[in-house]
């Protein structure tokens, strides 16, 4: 009881992290059909924004988490920097393909500009705490704050996230967009803006998912975003991509895939159970647990 | 138009930043200048590095470029060896095995036939073939695999084996009278797996029981309070766990406490560092109880290591990890066989340093290479300890628990 | 036309004859070069195992349209096969020297079950995977790269003590297929015969019914099943097929390298040869030109090679050298303004072709007058 216990907290504080990222992935994705490889590294941008600024809000007698606020704004407008310099060009010009290549040369590129600057550098940075700690104890085994702090927030931006795509004014852009580019033109949409925000908000959800990260594991370095994108994306794909209730179902699911295997199988083979799980509800349902199967047109 | 002003842009933005590293990287620049404006003048002995200064293991090989910046500026102020200035030409393999052998070939195409390389066992067992057939001398800080070198072989290095090290920790294990272990390792890095290996077989010859044996997919592993729900579990009294400082410092160590373990956690030299790793703020008594064995203990007292350690401080600010002082010993064994051989010439270098009865004295402890050229030393098993009256993160530290000499394993 | 084809096989089975002797005489000639034997045939190898794994990925990813982002998965089965198959005949003794007709045959042997193998894994993921399109294709297959790396890792006889005797010997096999400098040189005609027939057989196979069968679901997918296409075969054999290709990459690569490590044919890794990086000399070379891919691989190969090794580095003013510290940077700017400049990559769906490409450039030269003549590459190229 005691090993199951623990094992679903791990999983759940995993699968809530990759939730609050898979997000940003599901958003982007929605609007212009681009896996955005650079994401993963926005949130090591998040982290190493933290890492700088925790420091000074701590000077300034403000509680460390406050920091979070400079590396949403950093985060997005890193986001919005890779969509004008990058992204865009290449979307009007090139295919699908391109704009895909030009996402893992961004990918790169962020990563290997971040360990060129002396003050990153090739050691990974440690950060301190952000959340007090210690936790409940249930039947034996600690759930310790972090891991409720990280839920709690991810099912409260993922809620925020939904009642601004159903109700607001540019929520309402942005769904337009996904839905038909043309028509939203039509409809007096600026597109280009409208994917703006989108980048700027999906930015900022890693800033936040960077915070959640790095409060459980508090280790900075430059490659911190590939993998963790990776399996977010793979969270976002096995909810559903574009539907932002998915990205939260994936992230959990997958959370719990890679826990319960690491406890129950292998724990080396974890990642491999992960790839299964995805290509397992791909084949079943290949627009993702929520997704909706759309004919094709012909 | 818009367009070109954006790449412009980036290009800026990239040079910008570039050049705020140039400062950095010059700091390192001056080892191999000084070697280019002495060749002007007449020989220098030419040392080259492979070492994977970007990419994921960047650190180690920064590591071992900074150590052998160090120890080669001193040679060079004593007057240099047999009267030569030494000059480093350093490589970056990435930790690819395919480009340490392209900056091997091409160190050799550069005249060099002495070379320190590379860190890990899986770039250097792309070399030691390579080594032995172009008759070069190879001597690797840090590749820890047993079959890394061999006997006959131009192949060196000044690490401890895996099974060397496996065994004096199940020395260690044996003197505390502990009968019930755990492993947890890495399945897919040679260092880890292969100590785990050794270390299992060293506790079956002793009569301890491995009894729960757990792994994770990679080195960067995260999260591994699931491997250590098993440990406590399985109601063992000690972890053989192996990673390196980076995954031990912030996760390791406080997730096995979480996790309600609470045994004794033991590593190997990949632990060197970890304090430095630390997050602030965590219950920083969960780092009582975990020992390590080490090549050599930074806060030793005797004059070599303190000497090494202080002027490396002043150099680069940090504390060395064992990267650094291992790459250091590697230039003292190149010099001293140098010495003895009286002249650079790699098979009579390589013949200095077969010679099992010449004993090195370095940074990482005193020892004579065995047949195959590995070094048989014994090891310092180290503890971290956290003072509770002084507190915080300064109030941790290591100290040396014993030292077990290679005698006492065979 | 069918006179046409009959010549077009004719002028480059010799072309391809004479390219070929004249690598195997230069080859011979130049043995006892230094400068030959440690930097120019490791380049070569390294060059064939990547043009091989390039064109392979072309006939995907080009001509069919579908991303894949795990062809080194491919490539590590592959090269785990060649190199335990090697390892196994000369355990049991069949071989302990690297010369002979016996070695050369074990060689062969090797290099094709590698292919088949890998193939075989082509057909289990493309069953499945083709249903899906695009993106959701793209991720798929990389996660069959991650597993496979995953699972070679944990296979008791590859990964950590692979097939070495004694303990915590690692995955390093010292043994089997891996050569040495010299014995590189001894076995460059293997190299570059088995590039030269691999490219030869990828050319012809575009050119046959099933690539234009292939390309036409690549254009539209709907209208060619409409035409009576197997979409669902054809897709699987050309992705059995880019898979062979891989998997013979892949011994190539065990040739090559005397160690084997997992990290090698990662989604990425420090070096040019990974899963990212090959769709990248696809794209860069241009999607449906086997042409593109070649040059391109060779061209990524010689930069990141020249960004190591090159002496003209130091040369540089300094913080042009601080940049190059960091090849991955380099890459990932010079990508990004190809991607910018030139969308379709360098030669769009340009092929080379013996018999027009002579006449082109020609034309090319009278319309612009003068400039000088391009060397003719000496790529494969079927009419």
């Amino acid at each position: 009881m005691g090993v199951f216990l623990q094992t679903l907290f791990v999983g759940l504080r995993l699968g809530s992290v990759y939730a609050l990222i898979a997000l940003g992935y599901t958003m982007v994705y929605g609007i212009i059909r681009l896996i955005n490889f650079a994401h993963g590294d926005f949130i090591m941008v998040g982290g190493y924004t933290l890492f700088f600024t925790v420091p000074l809000m701590v000077a300034a007698g403000l509680p460390a988490w406050t920091a979070v606020v400079i590396a949403v704004i950093v985060c997005a407008l890193v986001g919005i920097g890779v969509e004008l310099i990058a992204y865009r060009p290449v979307r009007k010009k090139g295919t699908n393909m391109t704009a895909l290549i030009t996402a893992i040369a961004m990918s790169l590129l962020l990563e290997n500009l971040a360990q060129a600057i002396p003050a990153i550098g090739p050691n990974p940075k440690i950060a301190g705490t952000f959340f007090s700690t210690g936790g409940f104890q249930i039947a034996g085994v600690t759930l310790d704050y972090v891991t409720i702090y990280t839920i709690v927030i991810s099912a409260v931006v993922m809620l925020l996230l939904y009642v601004f795509t159903q109700k607001t004014k540019i929520g309402r852009a942005m769904r337009c967009v996904s839905e038909d580019k043309g028509a939203a033109i039509l409809m007096g949409i600026s597109v280009n803006r409208t994917v703006l925000i989108t980048f700027a908000i999906g930015s900022g959800l890693a800033a936040v998912a960077a915070l959640m990260y790095i409060a459980q594991y508090p280790s900075i370095y430059t490659t911190l975003g590939s993998l963790l994108g990776l399996k977010a994306f793979v969270a976002a794909v096995v909810g559903g991509i574009g539907i932002v209730p998915g990205a939260m179902l994936g992230g959990i699911v997958i959370g719990l895939v890679e826990s319960f295997s690491m406890a129950y199988i292998s724990s080396s083979l974890t990642d491999t159970f992960v790839f299964l799980i995805l290509i397992l509800v791909l084949l079943v349902k290949p627009a993702g647990i929520l997704g909706k199967n759309v004919g094709e047109k012909v | 138009m818009k367009k070109v002003l954006a790449i412009l842009l980036a290009l800026c933005m990239v040079f910008a930043l570039a050049a705020c590293g140039e400062t950095g990287g010059e700091s390192e620049e001056p080892a191999s200048s000084d070697g280019g404006s002495a060749s002007s003048g007449g020989d220098t002995i030419k040392i080259g590095m492979i070492g994977p200064k970007t990419g994921q293991n960047a650190a180690y090989g920064s590591s071992m470029e900074e150590g052998l910046t160090m120890t080669i500026d001193q040679i060079n102020e004593a007057g240099g060896i047999l009267g030569l200035q030494v000059e480093l030409i350093s490589m970056d393999d990435r930790g690819d095995p395919n480009e340490a052998q392209n900056a091997f070939n091409s160190l050799i195409s550069q005249g060099v036939s002495l070379i320190i390389g590379s860190a890990t066992s899986g770039a250097t067992s792309a070399l030691t073939s390579l080594a032995n057939e172009e008759g070069v001398v190879l001597i690797s800080p840090s590749a820890t695999a047993d079959s890394i070198t061999t006997e006959d072989d131009y192949v060196f290095r000044a690490c401890f084996k895996d099974t060397l090290q496996g065994s004096i920790a199940a020395a260690y294990v044996e003197s505390l009278g502990i009968t019930r272990v755990g492993t947890i390792a890495c399945s897919a890095d040679t260092y880890s797996q292969g100590l785990v290996d050794a270390f299992t077989v060293a506790c079956d010859e002793r009569g301890i029981e491995v009894v729960a044996e757990e792994s994770t997919a990679t080195m960067n592993a995260q999260d591994f309070t699931n491997q250590f729900t098993a440990m406590a579990s399985a109601d063992v009294d000690l972890v053989y766990a192996i990673y390196y400082y980076d995954a031990v410092g912030p996760f390791l160590v406080t997730q096995a406490r979480a996790a309600g373990y609470d045994g004794i956690i033991m590593g190997a030299d990949g632990y060197d560092g970890s304090l430095d790793y630390v997050s602030e703020g965590v219950d920083y008594s969960a780092f009582n109880d975990v020992v390590y064995t080490n090549h050599y203990d930074a806060s030793d007292t005797s004059p070599v290591v303190q000497e090494y350690v202080t002027s490396y401080q002043e150099l680069y600010g940090t504390t060395p990890l064992c990267f650094a002082a291992l790459a250091s010993d590697c230039m003292m064994m190149l010099q001293m066989a140098i010495e003895t051989a009286g002249s650079t010439d790699a098979a009579s270098v390589r013949d200095a340093l077969a010679d099992t009865s010449v004993t090195y004295e370095g940074v990482t402890g005193t020892f004579n290479l065995d047949e195959t050229g590995t070094p048989v030393k014994g090891a310092a098993v180290i503890e971290f300890v956290y003072d509770e009256s002084v507190g915080g993160l300064d109030g941790l530290g290591t100290q040396l628990v014993t030292t077990i000499s290679s005698d006492e394993i065979a | 036309m069918k006179k046409a084809v009959k010549r077009g096989y004719i002028v480059n089975t010799v072309v391809l004859a004479a390219v070929y002797a004249l690598c195997v005489v230069l080859a011979a000639a130049l043995e006892g070069n230094d400068n030959f034997k440690l930097t120019i045939v490791p380049s070569i190898w390294q060059c064939c195992y990547l043009i091989i794994l390039a064109a392979s990925l072309n006939l995907v990813l080009g001509f069919m349209g579908q991303l894949s982002l795990g062809h080194c998965g491919f490539m590590a089965i592959g090269a785990y096969t060649a190199a335990l198959m090697s390892l196994a005949f000369q355990r049991a003794g069949v071989y302990d020297e690297k010369s002979g007709a016996v070695f050369i045959l074990i060689m062969i042997a090797c290099a094709i079950c590698a292919g088949l193998l890998a193939a075989v894994f082509g057909v289990l993921l493309g069953i499945p995977a083709l249903r899906l399109k695009g993106d959701y294709l793209a991720i798929i297959t990389m996660g069959f790269g991650l597993i496979i790396v995953n699972v070679i890792n944990n296979l008791p006889f590859a990964g950590q003590n692979g097939l070495a005797e004694g303990t915590a010997a690692a995955s390093l096999y010292a043994t089997g297929l891996g050569f040495g400098s010299t014995a590189k040189v001894t076995y460059l005609w293997f190299a570059i015969a088995v590039t030269i027939l691999c490219v030869a057989l990828m050319f012809m196979y575009i050119r046959s019914k099933y690539g234009r069968a292939v390309r036409a679901i690549r254009d539209d997918e709907i209208a060619a099943s409409a035409s009576g296409i197997n979409t669902g075969y054809y897709k699987v054999l050309t992705f059995a097929f880019s898979a062979f290709f891989a998997g013979i990459a892949g011994a190539v690569y065990a040739c090559c390298n005397s160690s084997l490590s997992t990290s090698s044919f990662s989604f990425t890794n420090g070096s040019i040869l990974n899963s990212t990086f090959v769709v990248v000399m696809v794209v860069l070379g241009g999607m449906g030109s086997l042409t593109g891919s070649v040059v391109s691989a060779v061209i990524m190969f010689f930069l990141n090679y020249q960004i190591g090794n090159g002496s003209w580095v130091h040369s540089l003013p300094g913080f042009i050298q601080s940049i190059f510290a960091y090849p991955m940077l380099v890459y990932a700017l010079v990508l990004i303004v190809i991607i910018m400049f030139r969308p379709k990559g360098i030669f769009g769906t340009y092929e080379f072709s013996l018999l027009r490409t002579p006449g082109e450039l020609v034309r090319l030269l009278k319309r612009h007058g003068g400039g000088k003549k391009a060397a003719g590459g000496k790529e494969a190229a079927a009419q």
